[in-house]
Formats: structure tokens, C-alpha cells, sequence
């Protein structure tokens, strides 16, 4: 499963030119791997070979209750970026071939890290992802901005995350120092076990702050709006659905199921940095001209909640944590497909500009947009809701070591920053779905767009399939990832 | 002299230099025209020295040390007293860490011979004895730097350093623009600043311990003897805690003397004057053989310290975090990518020197790996800019002059690219995530987490200097999209410089494998 696209990869960025063979290659690859995944997943398989010995490095992958949905979810995403990659045109800057080699090495990247079954290896992957992931940025971004913007967009994703992971890097090398072994699945057994409380939280608070700027946390995410303004859509779709994911997945199988009680010294800080990057986002939000901004500030909001779900170290918490993961992976990914496609017809997402409404003009369009904003103010019925809420009742009743106080006050501040949440996606509905002012709409903005239609409006679709499916039976997901978490917490309840 | 045994199979790695030397002189004395023979001369022994350090390599694949045992290395040895109660003492000393160090050192240099192997077309007045002295002074080097890898004594250590440096400078000045002199004698001047404070440590140590012999035992004799003295009524002239600071002195003072061939903050000055003003060749000469002798210099000093068990050297750690800082951020403003690698040497160097803050195994051959990763990744680079020099012989130099060189040149661009992101540290350069994995896990376990984060953060400053080189090389220049050479032309260029194709080609090989396997890089060194 993930030497597939990592071998279609290389074909892709080997082929020269635009020709219809990588096209196929894609496309059978970015299948073929989601077809595997579902395969892996619903078997459990593993695979272990010694890889480094005298670093003990392993080659060691497997799917558990926790990594499974994440597998899912990027697996299937990629094969619908690849899809609707190939039904427009591809971005200028390269070749396609580059492009899609870039699709599918981050794809390899992300599977591989949600596998890991292995700190430094775990590491390993989750650097694979940088350098792809910055060429399509690098490359593939927008056209209609300066070079330079591109430049910086690109320069900052790299420079931050590479910054996170080297961080992250210190804290596995002093975890794996001390436990004497790499193995997750041992450290996660141990649990803590025979570390001091000091060092507990000198690993903790590296690993938080490294994965922290990945996921992103408030005060780190800087990097996250530029970067997914400028992305291709392909680009925005992947980072915001695969790879901040990687970080809130780090959170929990690297941080918290090794060093729980560096994790619980830790937590107000994580649950307070999470409220203030809910109402950060939200506000962000209510004033952000740019779509696209618009949406990756949203992001940060989102990813709030996973991190105070974290924080409330309970089981629910967990689950809500990798609920919500799943939700923002599937709603992000909706409406960045929507936007992006809007983006490239209207050659600007600058709210500002007075447009035809999509409700009259592109009622599929305007369909997609509507249950996507829906979902992220978090109404009930739509996937994300169940995200939120856990989060929220899980941070209100805490795991019993954890400031409960706090905990609270956050959950209060949190629950302000869903009503932003809805301040925001109801303007946006307003501006863009219903079209207030669209008469003051002049020349070429006055002209509708071209409703999204084949493959791209069949991506849409299934999506918003997923969210309703999902949001309407949660069970569904919950009960992938329940034997899992009560694992490693019961683990975590004999590590104390 | 006497009960001294010479196993000449063991020093043949440092031999056939010596001996291909030889040939090249007699050669040249034969016939002076002959051109490409020294060259073809110096690659055979580079290559056969290489070879010969197989064994050491298989008999150090396990943990316990395989030592040699000869004489007549030094003849200035027989002067020497035999020093009473020292077991038998092996002046050559091949290990596992040793033998890949030589194995390093042989094979850069093969490449480099590739890179300086004259082209058809240039013509060179008649006369003239460039090539057979250029040959015979990188042949001389590395016979240098394979002795001081396996030194045990002083004597030999410090000549073998200094047989590894002073050719260098003559390729230097040897290269032959203006610039190079400039170079030349900055080179010139550190080195004998080196070579003093260098000295001045081994005359310390020599006080120090009563030894002339760089080894544990040695080292140890002092804590014994001292431990042991007043008791046993040794004639101890020092007191035990004067005697411990002489050696810890005595370390510093060669941990300068080396840095300044390591290029470390503050002794780096030379290094891009000294890069940009010689020919390609001699600048991956410096970059890679070079480095290694100065390493394989520092390794020995160190491993003899480690048995007394010092504590981790706050020198090493201010030196390494202040190499690193200022080579990437000088890095960051350079355009001329010989002047950027020779920067982003002396960051690079102030990694090789990171682990070594914990003197200790783990260290030791952490520092030795990474300083592996590092030459592999140089070479590769290197040699990408001597075939682009080829190709387009006034601008080369230049940042830009790589610019598109995907569209223009895939092949190329894949093999600068991958030796890019291995000195980033970023995959697909695996080997170079690899690298820093193991660099930092000796800081780490000793509990230097502040040098672990300053290092964390000069990893991301290095990315940024890589990256501004690879962001050139994979986007297309707007305007000038230059058409894809044709393949029949690259091909007949690539028939033009066979040797520098080769090499570029063996490299990258080699940079490939380990990616993939790391553990074959990792396992060398035991």
C-alpha cells in the first residue's frame, strides 16, 4: 500500500512532458492504494523488517483503531484531488507529470506516517511530505499572484514545519533515549513508566510545541493562511485535510501515549492555546476579504477544538479529537474544492468584489457551499457537529487530574467561538450563496460562473455524502477508533 | 626495532598512494607530454587504496577493535625511549571507524581526480608539468590523510596532518587565477597557526601523560599513575590535578588546531576565499578529503581522552553551535554556489563536531557517520557544478546559472537535488535525516538540550539555504525557458568528459543506496 505511490510517484516525476500515460498512472495508482488501504485496514495487517539496526530503526507499519480512519480518509482524498486535478487544467509552473508526482509522494508521505509504528520512522515519514508539498506550493500556486508572494507562502510552510519536526525530533531522541527502544507500540505500553516528571515534561513540551506548529496551534499558525491561499487546490484540499492531520495524530500517539503525565502538566496550556486559536480563527474570520483565507483561518478555529478535546485527557476526548480530526479532514476538503474551483474561474476569492449569486446562477455550486459552511458552523446532522460537541462535553468533565476550572472557562469560550463560527459561515452564505449586493455587479464579475458539472461536481457530491452519512451516524466512526482509545487510556490509567 | 612486526597488507591503503606518487614522477621524467597518465595513475591508486581498506572494514564490522601491530612506520621511533610498563603498543591502528574513514577519504579522492581530469580541448602550452604535479600532490595528500586515520604516536599523527594539509595549499595556488594565491596564503597561514597550536597540545600531552602514544592506554597512565603515584612512590613531577588539566589543556589546543581544517567558527576565515579561488577539483578536495583527515585527526585525539572519561567539553558544544549559526546564515547571502558550499561547509562542520560533545563512543561514531553523510552529499554537488562549469563556462558559478536545470537537464537536477536535500536533511535525501537523527542523539542523551534546540533551529536556517539553491533548479525562468537539450547533444557531451560524468554518476550511486539503506552507511563504522 505504500510503496505504490511512492513508485507511482517516481514514475510521474520521471515521465517528461504531458502525455495521457501519467494520467493513468495517477489515476490507477491513487485507486489501487485506496482499494489496498480499505484491504489493510479491515485486515490489520502489519509489516515489520529491520531497516537502520544500529539505530534500531524498524520498518514497521500497521493499522490500528486510531490510525485507521486517518488512512481512510487520505487514501480516498487523494484519489479525489487526483480526479479533480485531471478533469481541469493543471496549475502552470511544471509539468503534470511533477504535479502528480507531487500528489502522490504526499500521499505516500501521510499513509506512511499514520502507519508508523515507529518513532524515527514515524519522523522520517512525516518529513517525506515537506518537500512535495513545497514544490506544489513553490510551483503550482496561484498564478495570479507576484512571484515573490508565492516564494514566501512556500518559504514559510517549509521553514515552520521543518522547525516543528526538527523540534519534534529532539523530543523523540529523548524519549527513545531514556525508554531505551523506538517502538510505539511498547512506549505507548510503558506509558510513561520510569521517566521522571521533569524530563515527562521537557519530551512533552517539545513534542507539543513541534507538533503544535504543524497542527496548528494559535500562536504557530502563521504559515497555514498564506500557504493554503496560494496552494493549488489540489495543494489546499491535501494540507488541510491530510497534513494538519498529521499533527493532532502525533499529539495523540506520540505525546500522549507516552508521556501522559508531561501531556497532563501540559494541558492548560494545550486547551488554553486551543480556545484562543477557536476565537482567534472565528474573529479572523468575521473581517477575512480572501475565500481562501477565509477557509484556512476556519481551519485554525477547527483545530482548536481537536487540541482542547486533547486537553481534557479523557476517553471521550480522544474521541472527539480524531472525530473531529475525520470532520475538519472531510469538511476542508469540500468547501476548499468548492472555493478553489470558484477561485479559478473568478481569478480572485476577495469577498469584496460583487458577484452574480450562486444560488440563482450555479445551484450545484451553490448546494456544495451551502452544506460545507453548514457543516463548519457545526449544525447538527452534519459531521463536524459531533467533532465539536464531544469536544466540548468531554473538556467540560475532564479526565480527573486535569484543571477542571479551566477546562470549563475554556469550554464556555469555546462555545463562543462556535457562535463566531456561525457568524462567519452565515456571512459568507450571505455574500457569496445568496448574493447580497450581486446587483452593484458589474462587467466580468456580473457573469455567472460555469456550474461545476462530471467529475468535479461528482467529488463535490460524494463528499457532502460523506459529511451527512457521517454526521447522521457517527457510530460509524466511533466505533473504528473506540477499542483503540480505551487501550491506550486504560494503558494510561496503569501508567499512573 | 627489534620484535617489531610490519604487516605490509595492512598499510597498503596508505602504500599505494605513496607508490602510484612514485610512478608519476618517474613517469613524468620519461616522458613529460604524456597527460591524462598521471591522472589515470593517481586513479588507480586512489582506487586500489580504497580496495586494500576492505579488510579493515570486514574485521571491524563487530565491536572489538581489530589492532595491527607494526614498526618502521616512524623511523624516528628507534629515538624514542621504550616507554617502561606500557603493554605493546600498535602504532597503526585499523578499525572498523578507521578503515571507512580511509575507505572516505580513497574515494573522494577518486572522484575528485574524475573532476580534475583534463578535458581534450584545452590546450596548455607545451611543457608544461601541471598535470603530473597536480596528481602527485592529491596523491600525496591522500596518503596523508589515510596515515593519520590510523596514527597511534604523535610523531606520525602530526606529520601525516600536516602531509595531508600542505599539498593542498600548492593545489590552491597551483589552480591558477588570481584569486587562488589569495586563497593559497590564507590557507598557508592558518595551517602554520594550526600547525603550532597543534604543538603545542601534543607537547602538553606528551607532558602530560609521559607517552608519545595517542592511545586510552596512554591517556589512562596518567590517571593511574597519578591514582597509584603517592602510594607506589612513582616519581610523579605534577600533581594528579594538574596533570588532568594538562590533558584537558592539551585537548583544546588540538581541538583548535584541528578546527581550523575543519573550517569551525572562528578558525573558518579561509574557507570561502580558499573554495572560491581554486578550480572545482581542489575545492571538493578541500571539502571532502581534507575534512576527513581532520576529522579522522580529532577521532584519534578523542577516543584516547574518552577512556579517562572527561567530561563533555563546553569548547565543542560553543563551537559546534557557533560553526552552524553563522556558516548557514552566511550561506543564506551568498550568490556563487562554490562560495555557498564552502559556507555551508563550516555549518556543516559544526554538526560533525556536535556529537563529539559527548565524548564518548556513541559520539565518536556519530560524528563520523554524519561526517560520511556530509562528503557523500558534497561530492554530489560538487560534481553537479563541475559538469554545469563545463557546460557553461563563465557562469557556473553563478545561482542562476541553475535555474530551470530540471526542465534542461532532469538527470542532473535529480542528482543535485537529492544531494541538496541530503545536506537539508530533508527526504528524499534520507541519508541526510538520517545524519542528523544520529548527530543529535549523543547531545541528547548527555541532556544538552539547549545545543539540541539551537542545533533544531540551524537545521531549519540550513533547509532555507538549500532550498534557495533547489528552488532555482525546479522552477522555470520566466521569459527564458530554455528548450530541452537535445538528447543526441547531452549525449555527445556526455562523450566529451567521460571521467566527470562517471564520477557524477558513481556518486550519486552511492548517495542513492545509502538513502535507501541507510544501515549499510551506518553498519561500515561498526
Amino acid at each position: 500500500m505504500l510503496l505504490l505511490p511512492l513508485l507511482g510517484a517516481i514514475a510521474c516525476i520521471a515521465i517528461p512532458g504531458e502525455s495521457k500515460v501519467e494520467r493513468g498512472i495517477a489515476h490507477g495508482v491513487a485507486l489501487v492504494t485506496a482499494v489496498l488501504a480499505v484491504v489493510v485496514v479491515a485486515d490489520r495487517q502489519q509489516v515489520d523488517a529491520p531497516w537502520i539496526r544500529s539505530l534500531g530503526v524498524r520498518w514497521h507499519f500497521g493499522v490500528d483503531g486510531i490510525s485507521a480512519a486517518l488512512v481512510l480518509l487520505t487514501a480516498v482524498l487523494t484519489v479525489a484531488v487526483v480526479a479533480h486535478a485531471l478533469s481541469g487544467p493543471i496549475p502552470r509552473g511544471g509539468t503534470g507529470s511533477t504535479f502528480l508526482g507531487c500528489i502522490l509522494l504526499v500521499e505516500a508521505g501521510a499513509l506512511a506516517t499514520f502507519t508508523a509504528r515507529d518513532a524515527v520512522l514515524f519522523f522520517i515519514a512525516f518529513e517525506v511530505v515537506l518537500v512535495p508539498m513545497w514544490v506544489l506550493v513553490r510551483r503550482f500556486g496561484d498564478e495570479h499572484v507576484p512571484d515573490e508572494t508565492r516564494a514566501d507562502a512556500a518559504g514559510r510552510f517549509v521553514l515552520f514545519t521543518a522547525l516543528g519536526s526538527t523540534l519534534m525530533l529532539v523530543g523523540i531522541l529523548l524519549l527513545v533515549h531514556h525508554q531505551g527502544t523506538s517502538d510505539l507500540t511498547v512506549l505507548a505500553a510503558r506509558h510513561g513508566a520510569g521517566l521522571s516528571r521533569s524530563l515527562q515534561v521537557t519530551i512533552a513540551a517539545l513534542l507539543l510545541l513541534g507538533l503544535g506548529i504543524k497542527v496548528p496551534l494559535w500562536p504557530l499558525h502563521t504559515w497555514l493562511p498564506s500557504a493554503h491561499t496560494i496552494a493549488p487546490t489540489a495543494g489546499s484540499v491535501l494540507l488541510a485535510a491530510v497534513l494538519l492531520k498529521m499533527g493532532t495524530y502525533g499529539i495523540v500517539r506520540l505525546a500522549v501515549g507516552t508521556v501522559p503525565r508531561g501531556v497532563a502538566e501540559l494541558s492548560p496550556v494545550l486547551a488554553l492555546l486551543g480556545v484562543v486559536g477557536i476565537l482567534w480563527g472565528g474573529l479572523a474570520c468575521l473581517v477575512e476579504r480572501d475565500l481562501k483565507r477565509l477557509i484556512a483561518y476556519s481551519s485554525v478555529a477547527h483545530m482548536g477544538f481537536v487540541a482542547l478535546a486533547i486537553a481534557s485527557g479523557s476517553e471521550t476526548g480522544l474521541q472527539a479529537a480524531l472525530f473531529g480530526n475525520i470532520a475538519h479532514g472531510v469538511v476542508s476538503a469540500l468547501l476548499f474544492f468548492v472555493v478553489g474551483d470558484l477561485k479559478e474561474q473568478w481569478g480572485s476569492a476577495d469577498l469584496r468584489v460583487a458577484r452574480a449569486a450562486l444560488r440563482d446562477k450555479a445551484p450545484r455550486f451553490g448546494f456544495a457551499l451551502v452544506v460545507g459552511l453548514a457543516a463548519a458552523l457545526g449544525l447538527p446532522g452534519l459531521v463536524s457537529f459531533w467533532g465539536e460537541f464531544l469536544a466540548l462535553y468531554a473538556a467540560w468533565s475532564p479526565a480527573p487530574d486535569r484543571p477542571v476550572a479551566l477546562l470549563r472557562a475554556c469550554v464556555v469560550l469555546g462555545a463562543v467561538g462556535l457562535a463566531l463560527a456561525a457568524g462567519y459561515s452565515l456571512r459568507v452564505a450571505r455574500i457569496v450563496w445568496a448574493g447580497e449586493g450581486s446587483e452593484a455587479a458589474t462587467g466580468a464579475a456580473a457573469e455567472p460562473v460555469l456550474d461545476t458539472r462530471g467529475v468535479r461536481y461528482a467529488v463535490v457530491m460524494a463528499l457532502v455524502v460523506v459529511a451527512v452519512t457521517l454526521g447522521i451516524v457517527p457510530h460509524l466512526l466511533l466505533g473504528l477508533s473506540d477499542a483503540a482509545t480505551t487501550g491506550l487510556l486504560t494503558g494510561l490509567g496503569a501508567g499512573r | 626495532m627489534k620484535g617489531l612486526t610490519i604487516d605490509y597488507a595492512v598499510v597498503l591503503p596508505a602504500l599505494l598512494p605513496v607508490v602510484g606518487l612514485v610512478v608519476v614522477l618517474v613517469a613524468d621524467l620519461v616522458d613529460p607530454r604524456l597527460r591524462r597518465f598521471p591522472y589515470a595513475v593517481a586513479g588507480l591508486a586512489a582506487l586500489g587504496s580504497a580496495l586494500a581498506t576492505g579488510p579493515g572494514l570486514a574485521l571491524g564490522g563487530g565491536s572489538t577493535r581489530q589492532t595491527f601491530c607494526l614498526t618502521g612506520r616512524a623511523a624516528a621511533r628507534g629515538s624514542l625511549p621504550a616507554v617502561e610498563g606500557l603493554p605493546q603498543v600498535c602504532l597503526w591502528q585499523a578499525d572498523a571507524l578507521g578503515s571507512t574513514l580511509q575507505l572516505a577519504a580513497a574515494l573522494s579522492a577518486l572522484l575528485c581526480i574524475a573532476l580534475a581530469w583534463p578535458g581534450t580541448r584545452r590546450t596548455r602550452p607545451v611543457g608544461s608539468t601541471r598535470e603530473p604535479v597536480e596528481a602527485v600532490l592529491l596523491l600525496a595528500a591522500l596518503a596523508g590523510t589515510v596515515v593519520v586515520a590510523a596514527s597511534r604516536d604523535v610523531g606520525t599523527w602530526l606529520v601525516a596532518l600536516e602531509l595531508a594539509t600542505l599539498p593542498v595549499i600548492a593545489l590552491v595556488a597551483l589552480s591558477g587565477r588570481r584569486s587562488a594565491v589569495a586563497g593559497a596564503t590564507q590557507l598557508l597561514v592558518t595551517s602554520l597557526v594550526s600547525f603550532a597550536l597543534l604543538v603545542l597540545g601534543v607537547a602538553l600531552w606528551f607532558t602530560a601523560t609521559g607517552s608519545p602514544f595517542l592511545t586510552p592506554d596512554a591517556a589512562l597512565s596518567t590517571g593511574g599513575a597519578f591514582a597509584a603515584g603517592p602510594a607506589a612512590g612513582a616519581t610523579a613531577v605534577v600533581s594528579p590535578s594538574v596533570s588532568a588539566g594538562l590533558v584537558a589543556l592539551a585537548t583544546v589546543l588540538v581541538v583548535a588546531g584541528v578546527g581550523f581544517k575543519l573550517s569551525l567558527v572562528p578558525f573558518h576565515a579561509w574557507t570561502p576565499t580558499a573554495y572560491a579561488g581554486s578550480s572545482v577539483a581542489v575545492a571538493t578536495f578541500l571539502a571532502t578529503v581534507s575534512k576527513v583527515a581532520a576529522l579522522a585527526a580529532l577521532l584519534v585525539v578523542l577516543r584516547a581522552v574518552s577512556a579517562l572519561g572527561t567530561p563533555a567539553l563546553l569548547a565543542i558544544a560553543i563551537l559546534a553551535a557557533l560553526s552552524m549559526t553563522l556558516g548557514n546564515v552566511m550561506a543564506l547571502r551568498q550568490a556563487d554556489v562554490v562560495r555557498l558550499l564552502a559556507w555551508s561547509t563550516v555549518a556543516q562542520a559544526g554538526w560533525v563536531v556536535l556529537p563529539l560533545v559527548s565524548i564518548s563512543a556513541l559520539g565518536v561514531t556519530a560524528s563520523a557517520t554524519y561526517l560520511l553523510t556530509y562528503v557523500v552529499a558534497t561530492l554530489v554537488a560538487f560534481a553537479v557544478v563541475a559538469v554545469t562549469l563545463r557546460d557553461e563556462p563563465g557562469r557556473g558559478r553563478q545561482l542562476t546559472a541553475y535555474d530551470g536545470l530540471w526542465r534542461r537537464n532532469p538527470w542532473r537536477a535529480g542528482a543535485l537535488a537529492l544531494a541538496l536535500t541530503s545536506l537539508a536533511g530533508l527526504p528524499p535525501g534520507v541519508i541526510g535525516l538520517v545524519g542528523k537523527i544520529t548527530a543529535l542523539r549523543p547531545v541528547v542523551a548527555e541532556g544538552w538540550v539547549w545545543l539540541a534546540v539551537i542545533a533544531a533551529v540551524n537545521a531549519v536556517i540550513g533547509v532555507a539555504v538549500y532550498l534557495r539553491w533547489l528552488r532555482g533548479v525546479i522552477t522555470v525562468p520566466e521569459g527564458r525557458a530554455a528548450p530541452r537539450q537535445p538528447a543526441a547533444e547531452a549525449l555527445a557531451a556526455a562523450r566529451r568528459r567521460p571521467a566527470l560524468v562517471a564520477g557524477l554518476v558513481l556518486a550519486s550511486a552511492v548517495l542513492v543506496v545509502v538513502s535507501v539503506q541507510p544501515d549499510l552507511l551506518l553498519r561500515l563504522l561498526g
